[in-house]
């Protein structure tokens, strides 16, 4: 009997602890820690040096993807592609293909991610904006210095999807519920809010770049990008005193006369670069660029744009290169460092003087100011060894400025497209020299999977 | 009851305790038998069955615990009393009784028992059950048939063997993943559909271990499944209905798979070696067009695009190249035949308290592609299992050991082996070195000096220890690990560049990935069994704390000193972390279950489970999941006993409850910013890594069963027809977001209702069954049917363009090709809402369904005298894409398939192939583009298959206690369909088509 009553307790011990299981509270065994790698969104902002660190990752974001990277899924190739700057090597319908046959479809892969990493990096400016808005920790000046960058990476974002898609949306939060059904807006309206963005981050930024080489906007850079936006909506007035503005900040800027030297990371004439990814390597445009033996694998000058440096340009001899062997090819020389190379010279230049004395030039012309228009314009040509120039009535000078633009600003994130199509001469200048271009194809496509998805999106541009 | 309500209100001791209580406080329980003092007498004896002696017979008296076994002759010897009864029985086999008079030997023949199937005990989990009293739906297979099959993947042993399990092999390169699909899609993201793995009662976790980066050569990032290796498997059994998977609560929406591995048996200790050598060649090829025509068409295409001077860069016919070389690139580059070679020894065998098992295996297969590639594969697995002799206390342990050593080239030469121009320059020039045509083009043999090498390590270890309380109690502690480590790397030397770009080390790199998963998980469970007149009462209940560490990092080097130091970190100038995550999942759940059976005829089975996960924020931790089943032996009652006695076995079934889904990854509930890997202006980023939705709860999937069983004749014709209706709501998705939301999708619920309905049918039949002759046959289909029954707001949703209400959720929508213009040569479609322009959305409006429409097995054994056969058809009926959506425009510089010949050329032309072109005609290319998303891209693909033959020959081998079998294999022997572009098993197109394997082999017990 003694026994089983020691059984009966030993049985009951067992039971209760088990059951203690079944109706002990226990949350907290799956209430795990936030991991390691990851900190919250609030804790980012209440820190200068790690809400700074937000705001750099969309300038490494912009580097390495999307529209203004120099990999080959950027505008600098596919835009010289799709006009008549480059030869595609390439000869697979998702690589540049497409683009230099002017074929493009809706579906096609860089179509789609130059899109969407766009609205990516605008999604992390705004970001950075709610944030440090948010934040009770930072101080003004820090504010301003943050909330200046994220309004001038938005601008410049939006400025080139406009670009190349024309009609699109303008972000400028972060509420996916409002975000997911946008309406396109219309071109003029995309700009005038571009300008809006940039007026605001001039008024935010200092004059004087903080961080390292040049790698973040200042006021001068925002005035420069400024700059550009009044010229493609013909606001010459304004386009003219904001690259004056930039021009006559000498102290931070001084035309470097060495045509090699324009491109490397400590050049005076540099407004705003991209920091390279590491100490080591160089740039995405250099390896895509050079080739030290022919035929290259993805891509080349078109003899066309060979053919358009006049007699003794500097440029020509300093900026290109002609690889010889069973032919003869050139490639842009701009970025020297390719394959091979080790320590870093070089960065991604994004805004440089040698645009601004171009658009102040335009902006002049359009105005009338033939003589000081042509100052500008014999700034550049005499700088690369060129005299001065011959044109006489604002038609010409125009023209000749135009003609200067695409020596000058080659291969560089799409000038060339931009500059045919505000000035109406795409479908005149392309459909010469490019057998499948399309009337249709002043813009690209929308993403085919952006317009499922978003049908306010519709319709799509003309043509596909 | 009393007993009971008393317990539940003293609840104090922790948990440890209890444990400890269990393990150890045990032998004051051990009450010893009193046996009636009787005269006893040695009986000895020899069992056989028709075709001979019959080891291993289990011998016992009944009513005591005394028994043992026949040896390898049949003998047996076991101390009896008259009066006593003999019990031999013997898996397969009638069981007899004999009753003990004076005599001292016995001989008994064992008749072979078609209803065996019916005896089975299935693993249901943390209960076993017998197969003919089972509630729930519970597929099989055993070493029996694993052991026939020449393959290294355990979900490859399943295929088309399992009613309601699809499983689709991804790709034939060594160390590539299947996909297993147990009744259907229940989930709207596609990694959301898979089943749980529980190896020896420890969970597997299936989530890749690979990384996309480092996993280049594979359509889906590395499996851990493929480090199981098939034959230490005794029995896998899928779990497939509520009542089966409701015990598993929140993981079981998906359906359960439960791998048992193989344990020692009392009797003499056993020895057994098998060997076997095999070839494997990749099963398919594409039709492909020949130089002639290609060239034909390349001409053609510029002709179209009014280009008369063919462009510098169309190496292919504007001279640079032969034009009239040709090479068969499939069969150069994946063409090679890869040798196989496997074995495995193991030695068991154990006392009446003691059985043991060790096995060791090793694997090693070669490579298709030119070159040296080798996947090996070994491990060892160690079973030990005790009893006290009392039989009060059993322990029993179960561990197993892994290696993986992969190396493969990081790309899979199949996609260029497709598309090479037919014309492309030879491989080596005369020198023997790589030919690179004066950089014409990119030798595709240079790609194979990107090596992707991969290591795994996995141990799992389970201990169970089961002690028997009075009063009808038994409490149960089982203890698992899991500990896989892996690393796989990508490397990209400098020697992969045309050596005209001077590479050198300094551009060399590699990528390599480290998964470390660490996983423990505790279950004390307590049983009760309870006997009153006809009821048989069962209860369980139980507990479950699990916890899963991994790590993952991935690394980046480049800029090397030497290409022989590249899998050297140290020695890249330049190193990045892309990414360095501690993951921790915890999962915590209470489970029980309780079963009534009446007179072995009626059976109740509930089941339930609450669960808690960390995958959920604060407040949706916890759900409660749960189901009843239910089954009548019919052909119990005296009415079918006495009017259908043809029918020897009758069962209903049925079962309803529900499951749930927690597969959405961890921490998808907070805000947070994570160290991007991209360095800028000497810092590292931080980027924003989802859009905040902390509200998301669990996915539930509700699941209905009925059944029939019906034997006949004895159970010669074994029959199953079983009808189940699943749906899930609640769904847990990352809906789809536009891009300008910053983000692809957000993590949240979905108010939208999938249902998976379907029938299956098995039967089994012995058609004859003699000493020399035997012929047992199954067969297995399954048809489903999957559709998606509501969605609120679908039209409004981002979803619009995906899912249409009433049909299935793996549909594709598409053009409808209405030709081609006779007059512009181009593909037209048709203009549904007839606005006279084509938008995906308005006028893709065709339908086809991805899911099979049906699919199962044809299984046969035949048997005479020594030599036995085995073989069994897959049988798919499904669509699939075809080459149309894979390949580029016709006419550009890619070969194509012969399908694209006849072209439109001129006016007038009325074919079914549009004009070529050499991709500067834009009409065309968005013609052909969408063409790659109409009715036409989409054809049919179903298949049969003979997928696995083996021929077994029993050889005399003249001495007892020595056997020797050797056989011939093969694997994906013979495959019938009318796809035309390779093989019709894949989920993405262009990855290495699976392999035929013959294999030779030897094994030899003693």
């Amino acid at each position: 009997m003694k026994n089983k009553l020691i059984i009966k307790q030993r049985l009951l011990t067992i039971f209760s602890s088990i059951l203690f299981l079944l109706v002990g509270s226990c949350d907290s065994f799956v209430e795990v820690a936030q991991p390691n790698s990851q900190l919250t969104s609030e804790a980012v902002f209440k820190d200068y040096t790690t809400a700074t660190a937000a705001m750099k990752d969309v300038y490494a974001k912009m580097r390495d993807s999307g529209l203004l990277t120099g990999k080959s899924s950027g505008l600098t190739h596919l835009l010289g592609q799709y006009t008549d700057e480059l030869i595609s090597y390439q000869t697979s319908e998702t690589s540049a293909f497409p683009f230099y046959n002017n074929s493009l479809v809706s579906t096609h892969i860089f179509v789609r991610d130059n899109w969407n990493s766009a609205y990516s990096q605008i999604y992390a400016a705004n970001a950075v904006i709610k944030g440090v808005n948010a934040s009770t920790v930072l101080t003004a000046q820090q504010k301003n210095q943050l909330i200046g960058e994220a309004l001038f990476v938005r601008a410049l974002l939006h400025s080139y999807l406009v670009g190349v898609y024309n009609a699109c949306p303008y972000v400028t939060s972060t509420h996916y519920e409002q975000n997911l059904s946008l309406h396109r807006l219309p071109i003029n309206e995309v700009y005038a809010l571009c300008i809006a963005d940039l007026e605001q981050a001039v008024s935010l930024l200092p004059v004087a770049y903080v961080g390292t080489l040049r790698s973040r906007p200042n006021k001068r850079v925002a005035q420069a990008l400024l700059a550009r936006l009044y010229l493609y909506t013909s606001q010459w007035a304004a386009a003219s005193n904001a690259a004056s503005a930039v021009l006559n900040e000498t102290s931070l800027y001084v035309w470097e006369p060495d045509f090699n030297k324009v491109f490397l990371k400590g050049s005076t004439s540099t407004l705003w670069q991209f920091a390279a990814a590491g100490t080591v390597g160089n740039t995405q445009e250099g390896l895509l660029f050079v080739f030290n033996a022919g035929p290259p694998s993805t891509a080349s000058l078109t003899t066309a744009l060979f053919a358009a440096f006049e007699q003794g340009d500097l440029r020509k001899t300093n900026w290109t290169r002609t690889i010889t062997g069973n032919a003869t090819w050139h490639h842009s020389y701009k970025y020297k460092q390719g394959m091979g190379s080790s320590a870093t010279t070089e960065h991604s230049v994004v805004l440089r003087l040698a645009e601004q004395y171009l658009i102040r030039a335009e902006a002049r012309a359009q105005q009338g100011e033939l003589t000081t228009a042509k100052e500008d314009l014999n700034f550049i040509r005499n700088n690369a060894g060129l005299p001065n120039t011959d044109a006489l009535t604002q038609q010409d000078i125009l023209e000749a400025i135009l003609r200067e633009r695409r020596v000058e600003l080659f291969t560089e994130m799409g000038h060339r497209f931009f500059d045919l199509k505000r000035t109406g001469k795409l479908n005149a200048v392309l459909s010469i020299v490019k057998p499948g271009w399309n009337n249709t194809d002043s813009s690209w496509p929308v993403p085919e999977s952006e317009l499922l998805i978003n049908p306010n999106l519709a319709p799509q541009n003309e043509g596909y | 009851m009393n007993k009971f309500s008393f317990i539940l209100k003293s609840g104090t001791i922790n948990f440890s305790l209890a444990v400890l209580v269990l393990l150890f406080c045990t032998t004051t329980w051990a009450s010893p038998l009193s046996s009636r003092q009787q005269t006893q007498q040695q009986i000895t004896g020899t069992i056989s069955d028709a075709a001979g002696p019959l080891p291993a017979v289990t011998v016992t008296v009944k009513g005591k615990t005394s028994g043992t076994l026949t040896d390898q002759n049949g003998y047996f010897s076991i101390t009896a009393a008259v009066g006593d009864t003999l019990v031999f029985s013997f898996m397969g086999y009638k069981t007899v009784e004999i009753t003990v008079n004076n005599q001292n030997t016995i001989k008994v023949q064992l008749q072979e028992d078609a209803t065996a199937l019916k005896e089975v005990v299935v693993n249901a989990g943390y209960y076993s059950v017998k197969d003919k009293e089972r509630t729930g739906s519970i597929a099989r297979i055993t070493a029996k048939d694993i052991e026939t099959q020449p393959v290294t993947n355990v979900l490859a042993t399943m295929q088309g063997r399992m009613a309601g399990v699809d499983v689709i092999q991804n790709t034939g390169m060594p160390g590539g993943g299947f996909d297993i699909r147990i009744r259907g899609l229940n989930s709207l993201r596609a990694v959301g559909n898979a089943p749980l793995f529980i190896v020896d009662g420890v969970p597997f976790a299936s989530d890749a271990i690979g990384n996309t980066q480092t996993s280049t050569n594979l359509p889906t990032a590395t499996s851990p499944l493929n480090t199981l290796t098939p034959s230490d498997i005794e029995s896998i059994e899928v779990l497939k209905d509520a009542d089966a998977t409701a015990i598993y609560g929140s993981r079981g929406a998906n359906g359960v798979v439960l791998i048992t591995t193989k344990r020692g048996k009392t009797g003499k200790t056993q020895f057994a070696v098998s060997s076997s050598t095999a070839f494997g060649q990749v099963i398919s090829t594409m039709d492909l067009l020949n130089t002639e025509q290609y060239i034909t068409m390349r001409e053609q295409a510029f002709a179209n695009d009014n280009i008369a001077t063919y462009p510098a860069t169309a190496y292919d016919i504007n001279g640079t190249w032969d034009r009239n070389r040709y090479t068969d690139w499939q069969k150069e580059l994946t063409g090679r035949t890869a040798q196989i070679t496997s074995m495995q020894a193991s030695v068991s065998g154990g006392s009446a308290q003691t059985h043991f098992l060790i096995s060791g295996t090793t694997f090693q297969q070669g490579t298709v592609f030119p070159g040296n590639f080798v996947y090996k594969k070994g491990g060892v697995h160690a079973q030990l299992d005790h009893e006290s002799i009392d039989k009060r206390f059993k322990v029993s342990f179960s561990g197993s050991y892994d290696i993986q050593d992969n190396d493969q080239p990081s790309r899979d030469l199949t996609r260029v082996g497709r598309n090479l121009a037919p014309n492309a320059p030879a491989l080596y020039n005369e020198n023997g070195e790589l030919n690179w045509e004066n950089s014409t083009w990119e030798n595709p043999l240079a790609a194979l000096r990107a090596k992707a090498l991969a290591k795994t390590n996995n141990v799992i270890a389970n201990t169970l220890f089961t002690y028997v309380l009075p009063y009808g109690f038994t409490a149960k502690g089982s203890f698992g690990f899991t500990d896989l480590r892996h690393e796989e790397s990508r490397s990209n030397p400098s020697t992969v560049f045309d050596p005209i770009y001077a590479a050198t080390a300094q551009n060399s790199s590699i990528f390599v990935n480290t998964t470390n998963r660490q996983s423990w998980i505790v279950e004390p469970q307590i049983q009760w069994m309870g006997k009153a007149s006809q009821a048989k009462i069962e209860v369980l209940i139980g507990a479950t704390y699990q916890h899963t560490a991994t790590n993952r990092m991935l690394q980046q080097g480049s800029n090397f000193t030497s290409n022989s130091l590249l899998y050297n970190m140290a020695s890249a100038a330049l190193v990045r972390v892309l990414s360095d995550d501690d993951i921790l999942y915890r999962y915590q759940a209470f489970f029980g279950r309780l079963n009534l059976a009446w007179d072995s005829t009626y059976f109740i089975n509930i089941t339930g489970r609450r669960d808690g996960s960390s995958r959920f924020g604060s407040g949706k931790q916890f759900a409660t999941f749960g189901a009843i089943g239910a089954a009548w032996i019919f052909t119990e009652a005296s009415f079918f006993k006495d009017h259908f006695s043809f029918l020897s076995f009758g069962k209903v079934r049925g079962s309803y409850g529900i499951t749930g889904n927690d597969q959405i990854g961890d921490y998808q509930y907070l805000d947070t910013y994570q160290s991007s890997t991209a360095l800028y202006d000497g810092g590292v980023g931080l980027a924003p890594i989802r859009l905040f939705n902390p509200n998301f709860s669990w996915e539930t999937n509700k699941k209905l069963e009925a059944a029939l069983e019906l034997g006949f004749f004895n159970d010669r014709i074994f029959a199953t027809a079983s009808w189940y209706q699943n749906r899930s709501s609640n769904q847990l998705v990352g809906i789809p977001l536009p891009s300008t939301t910053g983000f692809t999708s957000i993590q949240s619920n979905l108010d939208a209702t999938i249902e998976n309905r379907g029938i299956e049918l098995s039967l089994r039949a012995v058609p004859f069954q003699n000493k020399d002759f035997g012929w047992t046959t199954n067969f297995n289909i399954s048809f489903s049917k999957n559709k998606l029954l509501q969605f609120p707001g679908l039209e409004t949703s981002t979803y619009r363009n995906q899912y249409v209400i009433g049909k299935s959720i793996n549909i594709q929508k598409l053009y409808q090709v209405t030709g081609v213009n006779p007059q512009t040569g181009v593909y037209e479609f048709k203009d549904f809402n007839g606005d006279g322009m084509l938008t995906f959305a308005d006028d893709a409006q065709v339908t086809k369904d991805l899911n099979p429409e049906y699919f199962g097995g044809l299984q046969n054994q035949i048997r005479y005298k020594r030599l036995q056969l085995d073989f069994l058809f897959q049988f798919v009926k499904q669509q699939n894409w075809n080459a149309a959506s894979y390949y580029s425009t016709p006419g550009a510089f890619s070969n194509q398939p012969t399908s694209v010949l006849g072209s439109w050329q001129q006016a007038g032309d009325v074919v079914s192939t549009q004009l070529y072109t050499s991709g500067t005609n834009s009409a065309a290319a968005n013609a052909y583009g969408r063409y790659a998303y109409s009715n036409a891209a989409i054809t049919d693909a179903s298949y049969i298959r003979l997928k696995n033959i083996s021929l077994t020959y029993n050889v005399p081998t003249g001495s007892k206690g020595l056997e020797c079998r050797l056989n011939v294999q093969a694997q994906n022997l013979l495959t019938f369909t009318n796809y035309k572009d390779g093989d019709p098993e894949f989920r993405s197109f262009n990855y290495l088509p699976p392999l035929r394997i013959i294999s030779l082999g030897a094994d030899i017990k003693f």
